[in-house]
C-alpha cells in the first residue's frame, strides 16, 4: 500500500463523527456484539439436542479475520473465492476490494497450501489525496503455506504458523499501478472452550510490505497486529461469534516510524451450507484508533479504512 | 530480526514436512467395517501416542468417504471395496469420524 497524501490534511471532515459520537458507537459496538453472542449461544445451548453437534474445522469459523488453527484435513482439494473490501475514508467516498480464487491443498496432517490470482476494484470518489476512479482489474499472485505448530491434546490450544507472501501490480488502497510485495505472517492458536459448541481463537500478525510506484523508489511499511475472537455453534453447522482486532502500522520494515493505530470490533458467521461447501464472513468497523503527524486525529483512515469486510466461500472437490 | 524469522519459518515447515514422515514409524492396526451405513464396530479402541493404520471395509453397495475432523483424515472407498488410512500419533481422547456421503454414519475412536 503506497501512502496517498492525506496523512495530516485538514479534511472538511463530513463522514468521520465527533469523539462523543464515536464513544457511543463504541458502546453500541461492543454491547452488539457481547449482547448477541451471548444470547445466541447461552439461549440455544440447552433448547438442542448436543448429539447434533459435531466436530468443526476451525480455520474459517471466526469469520476469517481471524483464523483458526485447523491445518485441514489430509489430500483435501478445494477451490476458494475470499472477498475482501474496505469502505470509507476521513471524507469523500471510498471502497476498494480484493478477490483471491485459491486452490487449497492439504498435502499432510500438518500442513497445508493455498494459491491463486487476484482480483482489484475500487469506487473512490472525493477522498482527499487520492484520484476519483471507478475500475477493477487482476491484481498480482498470493500464496500462503500453514504448517501446525502445536496440536491439540495434551495442550488445551493449537498453534499454526501461516506465511503468505503476495505480489501486487495495482496498490491496495489507491489502485494506481505499482510493483508491490509483502509477506503476511501469522501466529493463529484456537482452544476449545465447550466440546464442539464455543471456541476462542488469537492471531498474531506481522506483514512487511514494499511497494514501487512504477517510476519511484521503494517504499517500505509493517503493520503489526494482534486479535481475539470468540465462536459458538448456535446450531449445528452454525456458528457465530465477535472479533476484535487491534493492529499498528510504520512506515518501515522494523517497526521505524508509527503512523497509527486502529481496534476493529465486529460480528462474524460461518456456515457449513453442505458437506462440502461452506461460507464465512465478518463486518468489522474502526472503533478506536488514532493517526500520527502533525495534526494527530481520531481513528486511522490513512492506513486503514473505517469499515472493513470478508467473505469467503469455499467448495471442497 | 530477518534471521530469527527465517529460522521460525524454517522450523515451522520443518515441522510441516516432519509430521507426515512421522507416519512411516511402525503403525498400531485399527479395523472397521460399514454395513447398512453403520460403523462396526462404532467405537474401535487404539492405542496413544503411536501411529494407526485404520483400514475401513465397505459392505455397502454405494461409495462411501470416510472422514474425520480432528484426525484429519479423509478418503473414498467405493462399494464393496475396502482402504487403509494413516494417522498420526493421537493423544487419549474421542476422535469423532462419519460417512461423508451419509452423514448420519458416525462413530468415535477411542485412544487411550
Amino acid at each position: 500500500m503506497s501512502k496517498p497524501n492525506m496523512r495530516g490534511a485538514i479534511f472538511s471532515s463530513n463522514s468521520v463523527p465527533p469523539i462523543s459520537t464515536l464513544r457511543r458507537e463504541r458502546r453500541f459496538y461492543f454491547l452488539l456484539c457481547f449482547t448477541a453472542t451471548t444470547v445466541l449461544s447461552f439461549g440455544t445451548a440447552h433448547a438442542q439436542d448436543e448429539s447434533a453437534f459435531h466436530e468443526l474445522e476451525t480455520k474459517y469459523i471466526f469469520g476469517n479475520f481471524t483464523v483458526g488453527s485447523s491445518p485441514g484435513i489430509e489430500g483435501e482439494k478445494a477451490f476458494e473465492t475470499e472477498n475482501e473490501a474496505n469502505f470509507g475514508k476521513r471524507s469523500g467516498r471510498y471502497g476498494a476490494g480484493i478477490t483471491e480464487l485459491e486452490l487449497e491443498y492439504t498435502p499432510t496432517q500438518y500442513m497445508q497450501v493455498e494459491f491463486g490470482p487476484t482480483l482489484s476494484y475500487y469506487n473512490i470518489q472525493g477522498v482527499p489525496g487520492l484520484a476519483d476512479g471507478n475500475f477493477g482489474g487482476a491484481n498480482g499472485f498470493e500464496a500462503d503455506l500453514r504448517s501446525l505448530l502445536i496440536d491439540r491434546g495434551p495442550s488445551p490450544f493449537a498453534v499454526t504458523f501461516s506465511i503468505e507472501p503476495e505480489f501486487h501490480s495495482l496498490d491496495e488502497t489507491t489502485g494506481a499501478q505499482v510493483w508491490n510485495a509483502g509477506l503476511e505472517t501469522k501466529i493463529e492458536a484456537d482452544a476449545e472452550l465447550i466440546k464442539n459448541r464455543v471456541f476462542l481463537a488469537f492471531n498474531l500478525l506481522y506483514e512487511p510490505e514494499g511497494t514501487n510506484p512504477v517510476s519511484g523508489s521503494w517504499d517500505t511499511e509493517s503493520t503489526l497486529g494482534v486479535s481475539s475472537a470468540l465462536a459458538f455453534q448456535i446450531i449445528p453447522n452454525v456458528v457465530v461469534g465477535a472479533d476484535l482486532w487491534y493492529l499498528r502500522h510504520w512506515d518501515g520494515l522494523g517497526f521505524n516510524t508509527l503512523t497509527g493505530d486502529a481496534v476493529y470490533l465486529g460480528p462474524t458467521l460461518f456456515w457449513q451450507i453442505a458437506p462440502k461447501v461452506l461460507l464465512s464472513a465478518a463486518f468489522e468497523t474502526q472503533i478506536a484508533g488514532h493517526e500520527f503527524g502533525p495534526t494527530p486525529l481520531a481513528l486511522d483512515l490513512t492506513d486503514f479504512s473505517r469499515q472493513r469486510a470478508r467473505l469467503l466461500l469455499e467448495f471442497e472437490f | 530480526m530477518k534471521v530469527r524469522f527465517l529460522t521460525i519459518a524454517g522450523i515451522a515447515i520443518a515441522v510441516g514436512i516432519s509430521g507426515g514422515s512421522l507416519l512411516a514409524q511402525e503403525s498400531a492396526a485399527v479395523a472397521i467395517s460399514v454395513k447398512s451405513h453403520q460403523f462396526e464396530p462404532a467405537e474401535p479402541h487404539a492405542p496413544a501416542n503411536k501411529p494407526l493404520a485404520i483400514r475401513v471395509k465397505n459392505f455397502d453397495s454405494a461409495p462411501m468417504e470416510f472422514e474425520s475432523k480432528s484426525l484429519r483424515v479423509e478418503k473414498v472407498i467405493s462399494a464393496g471395496g475396502e482402504g487403509v488410512v494413516n494417522v498420526r500419533a493421537l493423544a487419549p481422547g474421542r476422535y469423532e469420524f462419519f460417512d461423508d456421503f451419509h452423514q448420519q454414519t458416525r462413530g468415535f475412536l477411542v485412544v487411550q
